[in-house]
């Protein structure tokens, strides 16, 4: 069983009381997520990737199409039952401490009052919060409310995590330990769903990403699949090319970069290469060297959003 | 479960808010006013003293002392206690609304109705736990110090926490409206004063005009909407009636029920718009 599926999930937001304006926030997006892997949704500002996950949690309404989370069509209490939720924005009722948070929120998930303690407990533990359990969370800084809300995500045991930009205020340090939490929730056979702008982040430790662009889902697949679709070369000349050679080369293929004596390419298969080193020997010019550069995600993403606004 | 502990939540949330740590404080002056000031005369078993000085009106044989000063105590505190309960309750729904905060909550398998709701019980539970202290307080200092154990000044809370219940619809409808506590007190506060003027209208608004459609309009709206002000003047008639008035008006349940009806309505009306909003 998939833990999300969605088919043609469609999110138009109406705002503005006078001058009526549709936004199109998500456009037919259909994606699925296997149980027990970590999934990332990528996507610039505005590319619909909380509305998303607000769909799934019935906390804004699809105005089409379907989605169904652990087996559950979207909507039902037993559905938000088994998922913890970390928003992008959260706020916590600054009079209590840190250990009736997560006791509040354990309630608001129907736990037995017997274990909450012992529950916030564990969980501040957990998130590096021992110290400040019982403080009020008024007096928190940004990247231990933010520790807090993993920690108030995590308090139902939940098979189904979705977190909206978990590591946003959080020092490399507590960065680190909250993949390290991912990765052994991920091992305990929960499925996280990631939303993030730390594309470094989301390649260490998601399997499969989906990236949005205006609302729709331009490209999925692992991360393995989308960084080796594309591959960097360097190539080092033994003199600077001429003019000639360089509009000769733009003409066949348009990412190349050149500098002095170095010429960067990003191709899609190795016969370009083969191509280029060619037309490059037949104007005769010498070659010292090739490497090839492993891509990474930020790379691909930020080449992938350049073709994307070209076309 | 999950609804009980929004509701916890919602009284905590009321008790710990600014204005009604202000309003305990006052209160308890009052109280210890009331402890020092009020007694029993040592001559004369059966006779409050006021600091002191024995209180017998000597025109009036018959006057029920302690009543009397039950009702006129209930009535002139009832006008600050809804100016306390207005302020303390009025930002509960806004402040469940704000960004962050209703995320979460909407996160967790409480369904929309079960939300608002436990949030407007928490709400009148938390102005009644403010009522009681001061209620409970005056009647157990009549009782231990004068000798009066009225019951009838204790149970004037239920009607005067039921009318808060009724008044709370129309604030978790602003609330839900507007996304804004300054607004919801604006609008309590407006409501408050229409329905103290709709109580009047016979005597007031009537001789505006004779128009039988005005009136009718006034009697429609009177009729549709929590009868609040009628609600709290019923209340002070559950001590007893107030002697001073040549023809009392009788205590009546009419207006707890036509705001059983209209209170629903408008908690209907929140319960829609909340059900199928986008956060
Ligand atoms: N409640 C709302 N009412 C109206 N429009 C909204 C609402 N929430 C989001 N939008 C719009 O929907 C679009 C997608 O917003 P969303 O918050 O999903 O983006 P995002 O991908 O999470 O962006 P970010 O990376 O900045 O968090 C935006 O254009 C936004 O203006
Ligand atoms: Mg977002």
């Amino acid at each position: 069983m998939e833990a999300i599926q969605t088919a043609d999930l469609t999110k138009h937001y109406r705002t503005g009381l006078l001058n009526k304006k549709n936004i199109n926030a998500l456009e037919k997006v259909s994606l699925s997520v296997e149980q027990g892997s970590i999934f990332g949704l990528l996507g610039p500002n505005g590319a619909g990737k909380t509305t998303f996950v607000k769909l799934l949690l019935s906390i804004a309404f699809p105005t089409s199409g379907t989605a169904s989370v652990l087996g559950y069509p979207i909507g039902q209490r037993a559905l938000k039952e088994q998922c913890g939720y970390l928003p992008e924005s959260h706020k916590y009722p600054g009079f209590l401490t840190a250990t009736d948070t997560l006791i509040f929120f354990g309630r608001l998930n129907g736990l037995p009052e017997t274990a909450l303690k012992d529950k916030a407990k564990y969980l501040l533990e957990l998130v590096g919060l021992k110290d400040w359990a019982d403080v009020k969370t008024k007096k928190f800084s940004k990247g231990m409310l933010q520790r807090l809300g993993l920690a108030q995500a995590l308090v139902n045991d939940p098979k189904l995590l979705f977190l909206d930009e978990p590591t946003d205020g959080v020092d490399p340090v507590g960065r680190k330990e909250i993949r390290d939490i991912l990765v052994n929730l991920k091992n305990a056979g929960t499925t996280i769903f990631l939303n993030s702008h730390l594309l470094s982040e989301i390649e260490m430790i998601c399997d499969n990403v989906a990236i949005l662009k205006k609302g729709c889902v331009v490209r999925t697949g692992s991360i393995a699949d989308l960084t080796t679709q594309k591959l960097i070369y360097n190539i080092q000349l033994s003199a600077q090319i001429p003019e000639d050679t360089k509009v000769n080369l733009s003409h066949k293929h348009f990412s190349l970069e050149f500098k002095d004596t170095n010429l960067a390419a990003t191709l899609n298969d190795k016969s370009e290469l083969n191509s280029i080193i060619d037309t490059l020997r037949a104007d005769g010019i010498g070659i010292e060297g090739v490497t090839q550069q492993k891509m990474s995600l930020e790379d691909y993403f930020i080449q992938l959003m350049k073709e994307e606004n070209r076309q | 479960m999950r609804f009980w502990g929004m509701f916890r939540f919602t009284i905590g949330e009321t008790i710990r808010r600014g204005v009604l740590i202000f309003y305990f404080c006052v209160a308890t002056c009052f109280l210890i006013f009331f402890s020092l000031g009020v007694g029993q005369s040592a001559e004369n078993p059966g006779v409050i003293t006021i600091f002191g000085s024995e209180f017998a009106h000597e025109s009036m044989p018959g006057l029920n002392v302690a009543e009397f000063m039950l009702i006129q105590l209930h009535s002139s505190s009832v006008f600050w206690i809804v100016l306390f309960g207005i302020f303390g309750v009025a930002g509960l729904i806004p402040n469940m609304l704000e960004k962050g905060t209703i995320d979460l909550f909407l996160s967790k398998p409480l369904t929309r109705t079960e939300l608002l709701l436990a949030r407007s019980l928490g709400a009148a539970t938390g102005i009644a736990v403010n009522l009681v202290y001061f209620f409970a307080g005056i009647w157990l200092i009549f009782g231990l110090k004068a000798g009066v154990w009225h019951w009838g000044f204790l149970s004037s809370v239920i009607y005067v926490v039921y009318a808060f219940a009724c008044l709370f619809s129309i604030v978790a409808v602003a609330g839900l409206f507007t996304r804004s506590a300054g607004f919801s007190i604006l609008i309590a506060f407006s409501f408050v004063l229409i329905s103290w003027l709709l109580e009047l209208r016979e005597s007031l608004l009537f001789l505006i005009s004779d128009n039988p459609v005005y009136h009718w309009i006034l009697d429609a709206f009177y009729y549709i909407t929590p009868q609040f002000n009628a609600m709290l003047s019923n209340s002070s008639r559950v001590i007893g009636s107030n002697p001073l008035s040549l023809s009392p008006p009788q205590f009546t349940f009419m207006p707890y029920i036509y705001s059983f009806f209209s209170a629903s309505l408008l908690y209907g009306l929140a319960l829609w718009y909340f059900s199928r909003r986008d956060y």
